[in-house]
Protein backbone atom coordinates (compact mmCIF):
# COMPACT_ATOMS: atom_id res chain seq x y z
CA UNK A 1 0.00 0.00 0.00
CA UNK A 2 1.34 3.26 -0.97
CA UNK A 3 0.17 7.11 0.35
CA UNK A 4 0.72 9.70 -2.28
CA UNK A 5 -1.04 12.46 -0.10
CA UNK A 6 -0.21 13.29 3.06
CA UNK A 7 -2.23 16.35 4.58
CA UNK A 8 -2.13 15.15 7.79
CA UNK A 9 0.05 18.37 9.46
CA UNK A 10 -3.48 20.47 8.68
CA UNK A 11 -4.45 19.08 11.92
CA UNK A 12 -4.11 22.08 14.63
CA UNK A 13 -5.11 21.96 18.21
CA UNK A 14 -6.79 24.62 17.82
CA UNK A 15 -10.21 23.30 18.76
CA UNK A 16 -8.88 21.20 21.84
CA UNK A 17 -10.79 21.72 24.26
CA UNK A 18 -9.11 21.69 27.92
CA UNK A 19 -10.12 20.62 31.76
CA UNK A 20 -12.68 17.95 32.51
CA UNK A 21 -14.65 18.98 29.22
CA UNK A 22 -12.33 17.64 26.86
CA UNK A 23 -12.87 14.08 28.37
CA UNK A 24 -16.81 14.50 29.83
CA UNK A 25 -17.74 15.91 26.02
CA UNK A 26 -15.44 14.93 24.13
CA UNK A 27 -16.21 13.38 20.81
CA UNK A 28 -12.72 12.88 19.24
CA UNK A 29 -11.82 8.89 18.71
CA UNK A 30 -8.27 9.58 20.64
CA UNK A 31 -9.40 10.59 23.59
CA UNK A 32 -12.23 8.40 23.52
CA UNK A 33 -10.06 5.25 22.83
CA UNK A 34 -7.38 6.59 25.93
CA UNK A 35 -10.87 6.63 28.42
CA UNK A 36 -11.55 3.37 26.82
CA UNK A 37 -8.52 1.76 28.25
CA UNK A 38 -8.34 3.73 31.31
CA UNK A 39 -11.37 2.47 32.17
CA UNK A 40 -9.89 -1.20 30.73
CA UNK A 41 -6.84 -0.57 33.54
CA UNK A 42 -9.16 0.10 36.86
CA UNK A 43 -11.36 -2.55 35.80
CA UNK A 44 -8.63 -4.75 35.03
CA UNK A 45 -6.81 -4.60 38.84
CA UNK A 46 -10.81 -4.71 40.30
CA UNK A 47 -11.50 -8.29 38.44
CA UNK A 48 -7.44 -9.05 39.09
CA UNK A 49 -8.06 -8.62 43.50
CA UNK A 50 -11.36 -10.78 43.03
CA UNK A 51 -9.07 -13.42 41.49
CA UNK A 52 -6.36 -12.89 44.03
CA UNK A 53 -9.13 -12.78 46.97
CA UNK A 54 -10.34 -16.44 44.75
CA UNK A 55 -6.75 -18.07 44.96
CA UNK A 56 -5.90 -17.02 47.85
CA UNK A 57 -8.87 -18.92 49.52
CA UNK A 58 -7.97 -21.93 47.53
CA UNK A 59 -4.63 -21.69 49.16
CA UNK A 60 -5.10 -24.53 51.52
CA UNK A 61 -8.18 -26.23 51.83
CA UNK A 62 -10.89 -25.77 54.19
CA UNK A 63 -12.65 -22.26 54.18
CA UNK A 64 -10.17 -19.53 55.38
CA UNK A 65 -11.44 -16.49 54.36
CA UNK A 66 -14.87 -16.40 52.40
CA UNK A 67 -17.99 -17.64 53.23
CA UNK A 68 -19.20 -20.15 50.46
CA UNK A 69 -21.91 -17.67 48.81
CA UNK A 70 -19.39 -14.69 48.76
CA UNK A 71 -16.84 -16.73 47.20
CA UNK A 72 -19.32 -17.51 44.57
CA UNK A 73 -20.00 -14.02 44.51
CA UNK A 74 -16.63 -13.39 43.98
CA UNK A 75 -16.44 -15.87 41.38
CA UNK A 76 -19.32 -13.82 39.67
CA UNK A 77 -18.07 -11.06 39.46
CA UNK A 78 -14.36 -11.63 38.70
CA UNK A 79 -15.99 -13.04 35.39
CA UNK A 80 -18.17 -10.02 34.45
CA UNK A 81 -15.63 -7.77 35.28
CA UNK A 82 -12.93 -8.73 33.38
CA UNK A 83 -15.41 -9.67 30.45
CA UNK A 84 -17.30 -6.83 30.03
CA UNK A 85 -15.01 -4.53 32.19
CA UNK A 86 -11.34 -4.87 31.40
CA UNK A 87 -11.21 -7.65 27.87
CA UNK A 88 -13.95 -5.36 25.98
CA UNK A 89 -13.79 -2.23 26.66
CA UNK A 90 -9.81 -2.53 25.93
CA UNK A 91 -10.19 -4.05 22.52
CA UNK A 92 -12.61 -0.78 22.11
CA UNK A 93 -10.20 1.37 23.39
CA UNK A 94 -7.53 0.04 20.13
CA UNK A 95 -10.53 0.40 17.97
CA UNK A 96 -11.29 4.13 18.83
CA UNK A 97 -7.70 4.47 18.96
CA UNK A 98 -6.35 2.45 15.92
CA UNK A 99 -9.06 2.24 13.40
CA UNK A 100 -9.73 6.06 12.29
CA UNK A 101 -6.06 6.07 11.86
CA UNK A 102 -4.87 2.89 10.19
CA UNK A 103 -7.90 3.77 7.08
CA UNK A 104 -7.15 7.55 6.93
CA UNK A 105 -10.45 8.64 8.42
CA UNK A 106 -10.42 12.04 10.24
CA UNK A 107 -12.60 10.32 13.07
CA UNK A 108 -15.78 7.78 14.19
CA UNK A 109 -18.28 7.87 11.53
CA UNK A 110 -21.06 9.03 14.49
CA UNK A 111 -18.35 11.12 16.99
CA UNK A 112 -21.42 12.00 19.54
CA UNK A 113 -22.59 8.21 20.08
CA UNK A 114 -18.92 7.15 20.14
CA UNK A 115 -19.03 9.66 23.44
CA UNK A 116 -22.37 7.77 24.75
CA UNK A 117 -20.98 4.61 23.91
CA UNK A 118 -18.51 5.16 26.50
CA UNK A 119 -19.97 7.16 28.92
CA UNK A 120 -22.67 4.38 29.30
CA UNK A 121 -20.05 2.25 30.58
CA UNK A 122 -19.01 3.60 34.25
CA UNK A 123 -22.44 3.25 35.17
CA UNK A 124 -22.84 -0.11 34.13
CA UNK A 125 -19.84 -0.41 36.15
CA UNK A 126 -21.40 1.47 39.18
CA UNK A 127 -24.60 -1.37 38.65
CA UNK A 128 -22.27 -4.42 38.21
CA UNK A 129 -20.29 -3.21 41.89
CA UNK A 130 -23.47 -2.38 43.55
CA UNK A 131 -24.35 -5.69 42.92
CA UNK A 132 -21.20 -7.11 44.78
CA UNK A 133 -21.91 -4.48 47.42
CA UNK A 134 -25.16 -4.15 48.02
CA UNK A 135 -25.60 -7.80 49.72
CA UNK A 136 -23.71 -6.50 52.82
CA UNK A 137 -26.21 -4.21 53.50
CA UNK A 138 -29.20 -4.54 55.89
CA UNK A 139 -31.53 -5.75 53.86
CA UNK A 140 -29.75 -5.88 51.06
CA UNK A 141 -30.45 -9.90 50.16
CA UNK A 142 -28.69 -12.89 49.09
CA UNK A 143 -25.03 -12.97 47.18
CA UNK A 144 -25.06 -13.40 43.99
CA UNK A 145 -23.91 -17.32 43.57
CA UNK A 146 -24.64 -18.36 40.57
CA UNK A 147 -21.33 -17.71 38.64
CA UNK A 148 -21.39 -15.74 34.95
CA UNK A 149 -23.93 -17.89 33.57
CA UNK A 150 -26.34 -16.90 35.61
CA UNK A 151 -28.49 -19.80 35.43
CA UNK A 152 -32.41 -20.25 36.68
CA UNK A 153 -33.58 -21.34 38.96
CA UNK A 154 -30.90 -20.01 41.41
CA UNK A 155 -30.50 -16.26 39.93
CA UNK A 156 -34.29 -16.16 39.99
CA UNK A 157 -34.23 -17.01 44.11
CA UNK A 158 -31.37 -14.97 44.75
CA UNK A 159 -31.53 -11.36 46.06
CA UNK A 160 -32.12 -7.79 44.70
CA UNK A 161 -28.27 -7.51 43.71
CA UNK A 162 -29.37 -9.60 40.71
CA UNK A 163 -31.48 -6.48 39.57
CA UNK A 164 -28.46 -4.76 39.68
CA UNK A 165 -26.85 -6.83 37.74
CA UNK A 166 -29.10 -7.56 35.13
CA UNK A 167 -29.35 -3.81 34.89
CA UNK A 168 -25.83 -3.59 34.30
CA UNK A 169 -25.45 -6.26 31.50
CA UNK A 170 -28.28 -3.72 30.31
CA UNK A 171 -26.15 -1.25 30.09
CA UNK A 172 -22.98 -2.67 29.02
CA UNK A 173 -25.04 -4.43 26.26
CA UNK A 174 -26.31 -1.35 25.03
CA UNK A 175 -22.62 0.36 25.03
CA UNK A 176 -21.50 -2.62 22.93
CA UNK A 177 -23.88 -2.38 20.33
CA UNK A 178 -23.94 1.26 19.53
CA UNK A 179 -20.05 1.02 19.72
CA UNK A 180 -20.47 -1.96 17.13
CA UNK A 181 -22.47 0.16 14.74
CA UNK A 182 -19.91 3.34 15.29
CA UNK A 183 -17.10 1.38 14.14
CA UNK A 184 -18.96 -0.85 11.01
CA UNK A 185 -19.79 2.26 9.79
CA UNK A 186 -16.72 3.82 10.13
CA UNK A 187 -15.12 0.91 8.24
CA UNK A 188 -17.83 0.82 5.78
CA UNK A 189 -18.16 4.54 4.80
CA UNK A 190 -15.26 6.05 5.71
CA UNK A 191 -12.11 4.52 4.10
CA UNK A 192 -9.78 6.92 2.53
CA UNK A 193 -10.48 6.75 -0.93
CA UNK A 194 -8.43 3.62 -2.67
CA UNK A 195 -8.59 1.12 0.18
CA UNK A 196 -11.01 -1.46 -0.52
CA UNK A 197 -11.89 -3.97 2.11
CA UNK A 198 -9.36 -6.19 1.06
CA UNK A 199 -6.51 -4.05 1.72
CA UNK A 200 -7.87 -2.80 4.62
CA UNK A 201 -5.73 -3.55 8.04
CA UNK A 202 -6.50 -6.84 9.47
CA UNK A 203 -7.00 -5.00 12.79
CA UNK A 204 -10.20 -3.67 10.92
CA UNK A 205 -11.22 -6.67 9.49
CA UNK A 206 -11.17 -8.48 12.85
CA UNK A 207 -13.37 -5.67 14.62
CA UNK A 208 -15.71 -5.91 10.98
CA UNK A 209 -16.38 -9.20 11.78
CA UNK A 210 -16.00 -8.77 16.16
CA UNK A 211 -18.59 -5.53 15.58
CA UNK A 212 -21.20 -7.69 13.61
CA UNK A 213 -21.26 -10.70 16.13
CA UNK A 214 -21.41 -7.93 18.89
CA UNK A 215 -24.87 -7.01 17.13
CA UNK A 216 -25.79 -10.29 16.28
CA UNK A 217 -25.35 -11.98 19.84
CA UNK A 218 -25.92 -9.21 22.49
CA UNK A 219 -29.63 -8.33 22.14
CA UNK A 220 -30.39 -12.22 22.52
CA UNK A 221 -28.38 -11.96 25.81
CA UNK A 222 -30.41 -9.11 26.67
CA UNK A 223 -33.64 -10.46 26.14
CA UNK A 224 -32.68 -13.85 28.06
CA UNK A 225 -32.06 -11.41 31.11
CA UNK A 226 -34.94 -9.35 30.62
CA UNK A 227 -37.08 -12.59 30.73
CA UNK A 228 -35.03 -13.40 34.14
CA UNK A 229 -36.03 -9.97 35.22
CA UNK A 230 -39.95 -10.76 33.99
CA UNK A 231 -39.76 -13.78 36.02
CA UNK A 232 -38.40 -12.14 39.16
CA UNK A 233 -40.69 -9.67 39.33
CA UNK A 234 -43.83 -9.85 37.01
CA UNK A 235 -45.43 -13.36 37.67
CA UNK A 236 -43.80 -14.99 34.22
CA UNK A 237 -42.46 -18.13 34.52
CA UNK A 238 -40.14 -18.13 31.58
CA UNK A 239 -37.94 -20.31 33.59
CA UNK A 240 -39.79 -21.87 35.83
CA UNK A 241 -40.61 -25.80 35.47
CA UNK A 242 -43.44 -24.82 38.40
CA UNK A 243 -45.16 -22.66 35.68
CA UNK A 244 -44.74 -24.55 32.84
CA UNK A 245 -41.41 -22.66 31.81
CA UNK A 246 -38.39 -24.35 31.54
CA UNK A 247 -35.00 -23.14 32.35
CA UNK A 248 -33.07 -24.87 29.65
CA UNK A 249 -34.08 -22.14 27.64
CA UNK A 250 -31.83 -19.60 29.50
CA UNK A 251 -28.69 -21.61 28.65
CA UNK A 252 -29.35 -21.78 25.47
CA UNK A 253 -29.81 -17.93 25.33
CA UNK A 254 -27.20 -17.15 27.68
CA UNK A 255 -24.70 -19.39 25.34
CA UNK A 256 -25.98 -18.17 21.81
CA UNK A 257 -24.48 -14.98 23.35
CA UNK A 258 -21.59 -16.93 25.67
CA UNK A 259 -20.12 -19.25 22.71
CA UNK A 260 -19.84 -15.96 20.20
CA UNK A 261 -18.60 -13.77 22.86
CA UNK A 262 -15.46 -15.88 23.72
CA UNK A 263 -14.78 -14.81 19.44
CA UNK A 264 -15.74 -11.11 20.75
CA UNK A 265 -12.98 -11.40 23.03
CA UNK A 266 -9.88 -13.36 20.76
CA UNK A 267 -10.67 -11.65 17.20
CA UNK A 268 -9.41 -7.87 18.42
CA UNK A 269 -6.39 -9.77 19.75
CA UNK A 270 -6.20 -11.44 16.38
CA UNK A 271 -5.84 -8.15 14.16
CA UNK A 272 -3.34 -7.14 16.78
CA UNK A 273 -1.16 -9.76 16.35
CA UNK A 274 -1.93 -9.69 12.60
CA UNK A 275 0.02 -6.38 12.64
CA UNK A 276 2.85 -7.32 15.39
CA UNK A 277 4.42 -10.45 14.12
CA UNK A 278 4.60 -8.60 10.56
CA UNK A 279 6.28 -5.82 11.74
CA UNK A 280 9.01 -7.72 13.80
CA UNK A 281 8.84 -10.43 11.29
CA UNK A 282 9.98 -7.80 8.54
CA UNK A 283 7.55 -9.40 6.46
CA UNK A 284 4.21 -9.04 4.95
CA UNK A 285 1.72 -11.28 6.75
CA UNK A 286 1.20 -14.77 4.91
CA UNK A 287 -2.13 -15.43 3.68
CA UNK A 288 -3.69 -12.09 4.10
CA UNK A 289 -7.04 -13.48 2.30
CA UNK A 290 -7.25 -16.79 3.83
CA UNK A 291 -7.05 -14.49 7.43
CA UNK A 292 -10.07 -13.17 6.25
CA UNK A 293 -11.97 -16.14 5.18
CA UNK A 294 -10.99 -18.04 7.95
CA UNK A 295 -12.31 -15.24 10.51
CA UNK A 296 -15.46 -15.37 8.20
CA UNK A 297 -15.78 -18.99 8.44
CA UNK A 298 -14.84 -18.71 12.99
CA UNK A 299 -17.28 -16.53 13.38
CA UNK A 300 -19.88 -18.06 11.04
CA UNK A 301 -19.78 -21.63 12.95
CA UNK A 302 -18.85 -20.21 16.23
CA UNK A 303 -22.86 -18.88 16.25
CA UNK A 304 -24.05 -22.49 15.55
CA UNK A 305 -22.14 -24.56 17.97
CA UNK A 306 -23.20 -22.45 21.21
CA UNK A 307 -24.59 -25.85 23.01
CA UNK A 308 -21.23 -27.72 23.30
CA UNK A 309 -21.58 -25.41 26.74
CA UNK A 310 -24.50 -28.37 27.78
CA UNK A 311 -23.92 -31.54 26.85
CA UNK A 312 -24.49 -32.76 30.11
CA UNK A 313 -28.56 -31.31 29.91
CA UNK A 314 -29.60 -34.32 27.87
CA UNK A 315 -30.34 -33.36 24.89
CA UNK A 316 -30.87 -35.69 22.03
CA UNK A 317 -27.72 -38.15 20.19
CA UNK A 318 -28.44 -36.37 16.92
CA UNK A 319 -27.81 -32.62 18.89
CA UNK A 320 -25.02 -33.36 20.50
CA UNK A 321 -23.23 -35.14 17.68
CA UNK A 322 -24.04 -31.96 15.62
CA UNK A 323 -22.59 -29.38 17.79
CA UNK A 324 -19.27 -31.86 19.00
CA UNK A 325 -18.50 -31.64 14.74
CA UNK A 326 -19.17 -28.07 14.32
CA UNK A 327 -17.42 -27.26 17.28
CA UNK A 328 -14.01 -29.66 16.16
CA UNK A 329 -14.83 -27.96 12.91
CA UNK A 330 -13.81 -24.59 14.30
CA UNK A 331 -10.49 -25.98 14.96
CA UNK A 332 -9.37 -25.61 11.55
CA UNK A 333 -9.75 -22.17 10.19
CA UNK A 334 -8.06 -21.21 14.05
CA UNK A 335 -5.37 -23.65 12.58
CA UNK A 336 -4.85 -21.91 9.32
CA UNK A 337 -4.72 -18.42 11.39
CA UNK A 338 -2.33 -19.89 13.67
CA UNK A 339 -0.11 -21.52 10.78
CA UNK A 340 -0.25 -17.93 8.86
CA UNK A 341 1.47 -16.49 12.25
CA UNK A 342 4.00 -18.95 12.20
CA UNK A 343 4.31 -18.92 8.33
CA UNK A 344 4.88 -14.78 8.75
CA UNK A 345 7.90 -15.69 11.29
CA UNK A 346 9.46 -18.37 8.90
CA UNK A 347 12.30 -17.08 7.71
CA UNK A 348 11.88 -13.17 8.93
CA UNK A 349 14.00 -11.24 10.29
CA UNK A 350 13.03 -11.72 13.56
CA UNK A 351 13.21 -9.39 16.44
CA UNK A 352 11.85 -9.41 19.97
CA UNK A 353 10.48 -6.32 21.54
CA UNK A 354 8.07 -6.79 23.85
CA UNK A 355 5.25 -6.94 21.93
CA UNK A 356 6.62 -9.87 19.55
CA UNK A 357 7.25 -11.88 22.57
CA UNK A 358 3.94 -11.79 23.60
CA UNK A 359 3.02 -12.09 19.94
CA UNK A 360 5.27 -15.52 20.18
CA UNK A 361 3.81 -16.69 23.55
CA UNK A 362 0.16 -16.18 21.88
CA UNK A 363 0.97 -18.74 19.41
CA UNK A 364 2.54 -21.43 21.96
CA UNK A 365 -0.06 -20.61 24.37
CA UNK A 366 -3.64 -20.36 22.75
CA UNK A 367 -2.75 -23.00 20.90
CA UNK A 368 -2.23 -25.42 23.53
CA UNK A 369 -5.66 -23.59 25.41
CA UNK A 370 -7.26 -24.58 21.84
CA UNK A 371 -5.99 -28.60 22.13
CA UNK A 372 -7.96 -28.89 25.33
CA UNK A 373 -11.09 -27.14 23.98
CA UNK A 374 -10.59 -29.93 21.22
CA UNK A 375 -10.78 -32.40 24.38
CA UNK A 376 -13.82 -30.69 26.00
CA UNK A 377 -15.35 -30.68 22.40
CA UNK A 378 -15.76 -34.56 23.09
CA UNK A 379 -19.18 -35.28 24.16
CA UNK A 380 -18.11 -38.35 25.82
CA UNK A 381 -15.05 -37.08 27.11
CA UNK A 382 -16.75 -33.63 28.34
CA UNK A 383 -19.02 -36.12 30.48
CA UNK A 384 -16.29 -35.74 32.58
CA UNK A 385 -14.26 -32.78 32.01
CA UNK A 386 -17.62 -30.62 33.06
CA UNK A 387 -17.62 -28.36 35.71
CA UNK A 388 -14.09 -29.36 36.62
CA UNK A 389 -10.92 -27.03 37.71
CA UNK A 390 -10.14 -28.37 33.76
CA UNK A 391 -12.31 -25.94 31.97
CA UNK A 392 -11.29 -23.40 34.15
CA UNK A 393 -7.45 -24.17 32.77
CA UNK A 394 -8.89 -24.66 29.40
CA UNK A 395 -10.92 -21.16 29.15
CA UNK A 396 -8.08 -19.12 30.66
CA UNK A 397 -5.71 -20.97 28.49
CA UNK A 398 -7.76 -20.00 25.77
CA UNK A 399 -8.86 -15.69 26.51
CA UNK A 400 -5.65 -14.85 29.01
CA UNK A 401 -2.79 -15.27 26.06
CA UNK A 402 -5.61 -15.04 23.28
CA UNK A 403 -7.15 -11.76 24.10
CA UNK A 404 -5.80 -10.53 26.93
CA UNK A 405 -1.54 -11.17 25.81
CA UNK A 406 -2.69 -9.76 22.65
CA UNK A 407 -4.18 -6.48 24.23
CA UNK A 408 -1.00 -5.93 25.98
CA UNK A 409 0.80 -6.90 22.67
CA UNK A 410 -1.02 -3.94 21.13
CA UNK A 411 -0.61 -1.51 24.17
CA UNK A 412 2.96 -2.04 23.90
CA UNK A 413 3.35 -1.76 19.91
CA UNK A 414 0.93 1.58 19.84
CA UNK A 415 2.08 2.80 23.36
CA UNK A 416 4.97 4.74 21.21
CA UNK A 417 2.40 6.12 18.65
CA UNK A 418 -0.17 7.25 21.67
CA UNK A 419 2.43 8.91 23.92
CA UNK A 420 5.17 9.96 21.74
CA UNK A 421 7.78 8.11 23.94
CA UNK A 422 9.13 4.62 23.91
CA UNK A 423 8.36 2.32 26.38
CA UNK A 424 11.45 1.09 28.86
CA UNK A 425 12.14 -2.46 26.90
CA UNK A 426 13.88 -4.24 29.80
CA UNK A 427 11.12 -3.47 32.24
CA UNK A 428 8.90 -4.61 29.24
CA UNK A 429 10.51 -7.65 29.10
CA UNK A 430 10.79 -8.17 32.93
CA UNK A 431 6.44 -8.09 32.66
CA UNK A 432 6.72 -10.46 29.81
CA UNK A 433 8.44 -12.96 31.57
CA UNK A 434 7.17 -12.55 35.21
CA UNK A 435 3.19 -12.11 33.31
CA UNK A 436 4.02 -15.55 31.43
CA UNK A 437 5.41 -17.57 33.95
CA UNK A 438 3.41 -16.24 36.82
CA UNK A 439 0.14 -17.16 34.34
CA UNK A 440 1.34 -20.79 33.73
CA UNK A 441 2.49 -21.67 37.48
CA UNK A 442 -1.27 -20.56 37.89
CA UNK A 443 -3.41 -22.23 35.43
CA UNK A 444 -0.91 -24.88 34.67
CA UNK A 445 -1.87 -27.50 37.31
CA UNK A 446 -5.50 -26.72 37.21
CA UNK A 447 -5.76 -29.47 34.69
CA UNK A 448 -4.54 -31.77 36.56
CA UNK A 449 -6.44 -30.44 39.37
CA UNK A 450 -9.92 -31.02 37.12
CA UNK A 451 -8.73 -33.98 35.52
CA UNK A 452 -8.41 -35.98 39.42
CA UNK A 453 -12.00 -34.81 39.96
CA UNK A 454 -11.43 -30.84 41.66
CA UNK A 455 -14.79 -29.73 40.71
CA UNK A 456 -15.13 -25.52 39.91
CA UNK A 457 -17.37 -22.87 42.20
CA UNK A 458 -16.66 -24.67 45.49
CA UNK A 459 -15.01 -22.73 48.08
CA UNK A 460 -13.29 -26.07 49.52
CA UNK A 461 -11.96 -29.15 48.36
CA UNK A 462 -10.75 -32.49 49.59
CA UNK A 463 -6.76 -32.93 50.68
CA UNK A 464 -5.52 -34.62 48.52
CA UNK A 465 -6.08 -31.20 45.89
CA UNK A 466 -3.71 -28.98 48.45
CA UNK A 467 -0.54 -29.46 46.62
CA UNK A 468 -1.30 -28.20 43.34
CA UNK A 469 -3.68 -25.68 44.84
CA UNK A 470 -0.57 -24.01 46.59
CA UNK A 471 1.38 -24.33 43.68
CA UNK A 472 -1.45 -22.28 41.81
CA UNK A 473 -1.89 -19.54 44.35
CA UNK A 474 1.58 -18.50 44.92
CA UNK A 475 1.59 -18.78 40.76
CA UNK A 476 -1.35 -16.07 41.07
CA UNK A 477 0.16 -14.14 43.68
CA UNK A 478 3.49 -13.77 41.22
CA UNK A 479 0.88 -12.95 37.99
CA UNK A 480 -0.98 -10.60 39.82
CA UNK A 481 1.47 -8.70 41.25
CA UNK A 482 3.04 -8.53 37.50
CA UNK A 483 0.43 -6.38 36.35
CA UNK A 484 2.01 -3.28 39.13
CA UNK A 485 4.90 -3.38 36.45
CA UNK A 486 2.89 -3.14 33.71
CA UNK A 487 1.17 -0.02 35.56
CA UNK A 488 4.10 1.59 36.16
CA UNK A 489 5.75 0.91 32.45
CA UNK A 490 2.44 2.97 31.40
CA UNK A 491 2.83 5.91 33.40
CA UNK A 492 6.86 6.17 33.28
CA UNK A 493 6.35 5.84 29.55
CA UNK A 494 3.03 8.62 29.41
CA UNK A 495 5.69 11.29 31.19
CA UNK A 496 8.46 10.40 29.45
CA UNK A 497 11.34 8.75 28.17
CA UNK A 498 13.48 8.30 24.11
CA UNK A 499 11.17 10.45 21.68
CA UNK A 500 9.40 7.87 19.58
CA UNK A 501 9.48 8.34 15.51
CA UNK A 502 6.41 8.63 13.73
CA UNK A 503 7.40 4.90 12.59
CA UNK A 504 8.40 3.38 16.17
CA UNK A 505 9.28 -0.02 14.69
CA UNK A 506 11.54 -0.56 11.72
CA UNK A 507 8.86 -3.56 10.20
CA UNK A 508 5.50 -1.07 10.79
CA UNK A 509 2.90 -0.80 8.04
CA UNK A 510 0.00 1.11 7.66
CA UNK A 511 -1.10 4.78 7.46
CA UNK A 512 -0.89 5.07 11.33
CA UNK A 513 3.01 4.95 11.11
CA UNK A 514 2.96 7.87 8.72
CA UNK A 515 1.55 10.30 11.54
CA UNK A 516 3.59 11.88 13.81
CA UNK A 517 4.19 10.33 17.17
CA UNK A 518 2.06 11.48 19.45
CA UNK A 519 -0.29 11.92 16.70
CA UNK A 520 -1.76 15.80 16.61
CA UNK A 521 -5.77 16.28 17.60
CA UNK A 522 -7.52 15.75 14.62
CA UNK A 523 -5.66 13.78 12.01
CA UNK A 524 -6.47 13.01 8.65
CA UNK A 525 -8.59 15.99 8.00
CA UNK A 526 -7.62 15.69 4.20
CA UNK A 527 -7.87 12.06 3.22
CA UNK A 528 -5.20 10.14 2.04
CA UNK A 529 -4.91 8.75 -1.10
CA UNK A 530 -4.15 4.84 -1.74
CA UNK A 531 -2.87 3.72 -4.57
CA UNK B 1 -29.14 17.52 13.23
CA UNK B 2 -25.42 19.26 13.83
CA UNK B 3 -23.22 17.47 11.16
CA UNK B 4 -19.19 16.92 12.20
CA UNK B 5 -16.95 19.39 10.60
CA UNK B 6 -14.84 16.56 8.96
CA UNK B 7 -18.31 14.95 7.10
CA UNK B 8 -20.53 16.55 4.49
CA UNK B 9 -23.98 16.72 4.74
CA UNK B 10 -23.90 13.19 1.97
CA UNK B 11 -21.80 11.08 3.93
CA UNK B 12 -23.09 12.35 7.45
CA UNK B 13 -26.60 11.07 5.87
CA UNK B 14 -24.99 8.06 4.33
CA UNK B 15 -23.55 7.04 7.89
CA UNK B 16 -27.03 7.70 10.05
CA UNK B 17 -28.89 5.24 7.16
CA UNK B 18 -26.43 2.83 7.97
CA UNK B 19 -26.38 3.24 11.41
CA UNK B 20 -30.48 3.01 11.77
CA UNK B 21 -30.19 -0.53 9.19
CA UNK B 22 -27.57 -1.72 11.99
CA UNK B 23 -29.90 -0.54 15.03
CA UNK B 24 -32.49 -2.29 13.44
CA UNK B 25 -30.79 -5.33 12.91
CA UNK B 26 -30.11 -5.42 17.00
CA UNK B 27 -33.89 -4.55 17.53
CA UNK B 28 -34.88 -7.43 15.55
CA UNK B 29 -32.36 -10.18 16.69
CA UNK B 30 -33.66 -8.81 20.40
CA UNK B 31 -37.21 -9.51 19.75
CA UNK B 32 -37.31 -12.05 17.61
CA UNK B 33 -34.13 -14.64 18.07
CA UNK B 34 -35.93 -16.14 21.23
CA UNK B 35 -39.83 -16.37 21.96
CA UNK B 36 -39.90 -13.17 24.28
CA UNK B 37 -42.76 -12.03 22.98
CA UNK B 38 -45.01 -15.03 22.11
CA UNK B 39 -44.51 -16.01 25.69
CA UNK B 40 -45.23 -12.96 27.16
CA UNK B 41 -48.62 -12.65 25.29
CA UNK B 42 -49.35 -16.55 26.03
CA UNK B 43 -49.07 -15.41 30.07
CA UNK B 44 -50.77 -12.19 29.05
CA UNK B 45 -53.61 -14.12 27.70
CA UNK B 46 -53.54 -16.96 29.97
CA UNK B 47 -53.29 -14.38 32.92
CA UNK B 48 -56.80 -12.50 31.39
CA UNK B 49 -58.48 -15.84 31.33
CA UNK B 50 -61.39 -15.73 34.26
Amino acid sequence: MTTTTLNHDEAHHHDMPTGWRRWLFSTNHKDIGTLYLLFALTMLFLGGASAMLIRLELFQPGIQLLDPDLYNNLVTNHALIMIFGAVMPAAAGLANWMIPMMIGAPDMALPRMNNLSFWILPAAATMLILSFVVPFFPGGGTQINTGWTLYPPLSVQVGMSMDFLIFAIHLLGISSVLASINIIVTLLNMRAPGMTLMTMPMFCWTWLVTAFLLILVVPVLAGGVTMLLFDRHFGTSFFDAAGGGDPVLFQHLFWFFGHPEVYILLLPSIGVLSHVIPAFSRKPLFGYKSMVGAMLTVATIGMVVWAHHQYTIGMSLGAVTYFMIGTILISIPVGLMIFNFIATMWRGAMTFETPMLFAVAIVLMFTFGGLSGVMLAVVPADMQYHDSMFVVAHFHYVLMPGAVFGLFAGVFYWLPKWTGHMYDETLGKIFFWTNVIGFNITFFPQHFLGLAGMPRRIVDYNMMFTEFNVISSIGAIIFGLSHLLLLYIVIKTIRGGKKAESRAWEGAKGLEWELDSPPAFHTWTVAPQIK
Amino acid sequence: MRIPRHQTPALRNKNVRLAWVLGGMAIFFLVTSFPFWTGLFRIVGTQAMP
